[in-house]
């Protein structure tokens, strides 16, 4: 499934007095099957670039193309099901969106929504991806914990059985276990389902840990889009973007000015094996 | 809903913009007042030219001001279809199904939407012109001499700046809501009657949720800063009548007078 921005721009309240440009001219594209980063500072575009993914925003101008489904700017598109069940979107704090009585019809509101068969079955298995057993089934979504609530909201969209999962900063106020869990099941849904995945983040130890690419984006252009690997090959291309490069790029950095000698490696157990060799032959 | 005008406070620097509050709050009222004159045709002109002069003195734009009536077509609408079905008088205009519409049927429904437009308008340009916060200021000091019959005027100020406060919020969330769902295959323009009813639940109870949450964080908020109602306090904003908010007033007493003249010896 690819995904392309072709120069494509969005400004909200066009004509009015709070008209205000939030992605200009924006080309872009998303591989597919890999974990797909993007970062950038509050009020990027980033958010406004993923709402584009499954039409909640139309471009104003351009063209995106999301599998054989065109955009253009300027027009309105016609049936948008099929798209917008094909790429699921995840809100910043989806608990908001729970409101059924039991936990399984909340999930299950998704797939009736888009007449799917098998409706149990699908939001059975999508709570059992996000790690919440039969005893969770017939709760009501609204006592749950917060952390509970948003793999609920999760599992509404993976019940979808979407092929592309956007998620909006997934991890925005958990605790640095649920958090890495969370992002341990967005691995899981990439690796074991082969979901392309597109995830909105602050957080640079979840981009170097979890995924495959980056894109980096800044007052609504695109400033870098490259790997993972070269992204942090050395802290200096995220200084250069004003982006504080993860832990272990900067414990590298520290060595190698004391002349260790390292490789590209970004493998914490890799990095430790590499720094025993040279202290024993030092000694 | 982004692009609702109505109530929404548009930063200009204009002479009704550096008013006080409580000479827009006064005038507003009393121009209200004079549209409920029977003055005809003539007064609705004359008033109609007098807020029209006020748009273009704030510096509004005055598509943006007419924006703010779209919400209203609806009810105009319907309050045709009941004036034709009630109103039985003055010439027959013309026969659909049995059913005749009458000429006063047709002249008061104009009357009321003129009547409706032109409030719609004063209040558009009040709001427009004047902070929500400067807006309660002004309602809190116009409230104040009510106090001797023991209307608590200072948490009917607070109540509205709360209440106003949180419009945009909720607006704001409600379009979050909204987008979540319609990712979720949500589609509150088509399908059929049931689905309907299921979207705009799955769009309240999340709604009501959230506000709930916020009415809590905020009660404990304000206790947690020490908040106690009816103390007293001091303001940081004190309001001070100019010659132009005298003007002001004077000039919608003078529209007041006007309008009852004109329906007493005229229309």
């Amino acid at each position: 499934m690819a995904i392309e921005f072709k120069n494509v721009s969005h400004t909200y309240s066009e004509g009015t007095p709070f008209k205000y440009t939030a992605l200009s001219n924006v080309s872009l594209n998303i591989k597919q099957g890999k974990i797909t980063a993007i970062i950038g500072e509050t009020g990027s575009g980033k958010s406004t670039l993923v709402q584009h993914l499954n039409a909640l925003l139309l471009p104003n101008s351009g063209e995106i193309l999301i599998n054989d489904k065109i955009i253009k700017g300027g027009e309105k598109p016609k049936n948008l099901k099929e798209l917008r069940r094909n790429v699921g979107l995840v809100f910043q704090f989806p608990e908001y969106q729970l409101f059924e009585e039991t936990i399984l019809k909340d999930v299950s509101f998704g797939p009736k929504n888009f007449e799917m068969d098998n409706i149990e079955e699908r939001a059975k298995q999508a709570l059992k991806m996000v790690g919440l057993d039969e005893t969770f089934f017939e709760r009501s979504p609204l006592e749950l914990s917060g952390g509970q609530k948003r793999r609920v909201a999760i599992a509404g969209i993976l019940a979808m059985d979407p092929s592309v999962i956007v998620l909006d900063e997934p991890t925005a106020g958990l605790d640095p276990e649920g958090a890495k869990s969370m992002m341990s099941l967005f691995k899981k849904l990439n690796t074991e389902y082969d979901k392309t995945i597109i995830i909105v983040t602050h957080d640079m130890e979840h981009v170097l840990s979890y995924c495959d690419e980056v894109v980096v984006m800044s007052k609504g252009i695109i400033r870098l889009t490259c790997d993972v690997d070269s992204f942090f090959k050395d802290g200096n291309l995220c200084r250069s973007l004003g982006i504080l490069p993860p832990n272990i790029v900067l414990l590298k950095e520290m060595l190698i000015s004391k002349g260790f000698k390292l490789s590209d490696t970004l493998n914490i157990n890799d990095l430790c094996d590499e720094i025993g060799r040279q202290v024993k032959s030092y000694e | 809903m982004s692009n609702m005008t109505l109530g929404k406070y548009i930063p200009l620097d204009s002479i009704i913009h550096k008013m006080d509050p409580r000479a827009k709050i006064i005038a507003m009222l009393l121009l209200v007042t004079a549209i409920f004159f029977p003055s005809g045709w003539l007064g609705y002109g004359i008033i109609g030219c007098c807020i029209i002069f006020t748009v273009f003195l704030a510096k509004l734009n005055l598509k943006f001001v007419l924006k703010s009536m779209k919400p209203m077509i609806t009810m105009m609408f319907f309050l045709f279809i009941i004036n034709v079905l009630v109103i039985k008088s003055g010439d027959v205009l013309f026969t659909i199904f049995n059913l005749s519409v009458y000429s006063d049927a047709v002249f008061q429904t104009l009357y009321i939407i003129v009547r409706l437009i032109l409030m719609i308008m004063i209040t558009t340009t009040l709001t427009a012109t004047t902070k929500p916060l400067d807006l309660t200021l002004g309602i809190e000091d116009l409230l104040i001499p009510l106090k001797r019959f023991k209307v608590p005027a200072h948490e009917i100020a607070m109540l509205i700046s709360i209440a106003l406060r949180f419009i945009p919020d909720l607006i704001d969330e409600t379009q979050r809501i909204m987008k979540a769902q319609a990712s979720r295959g949500v589609d509150i323009q088509e399908g059929k009657f049931k689905e309907k009813i299921m979207a705009i639940l799955s769009l309240i109870v999340p709604l009501f949720v959230s506000a709930l949450q916020r009415a809590e964080d905020l009660a404990n908020a304000m206790e947690a800063r020490g908040f106690v109602p009816g103390a007293k306090r001091t303001r940081y904003k004190v309001l001070k009548m100019k010659y132009y908010d005298y003007i002001l007033i004077t000039s919608s007493i003078f529209l007041v007078l006007l309008m009852w003249f004109i329906s007493r010896f005229y229309a």
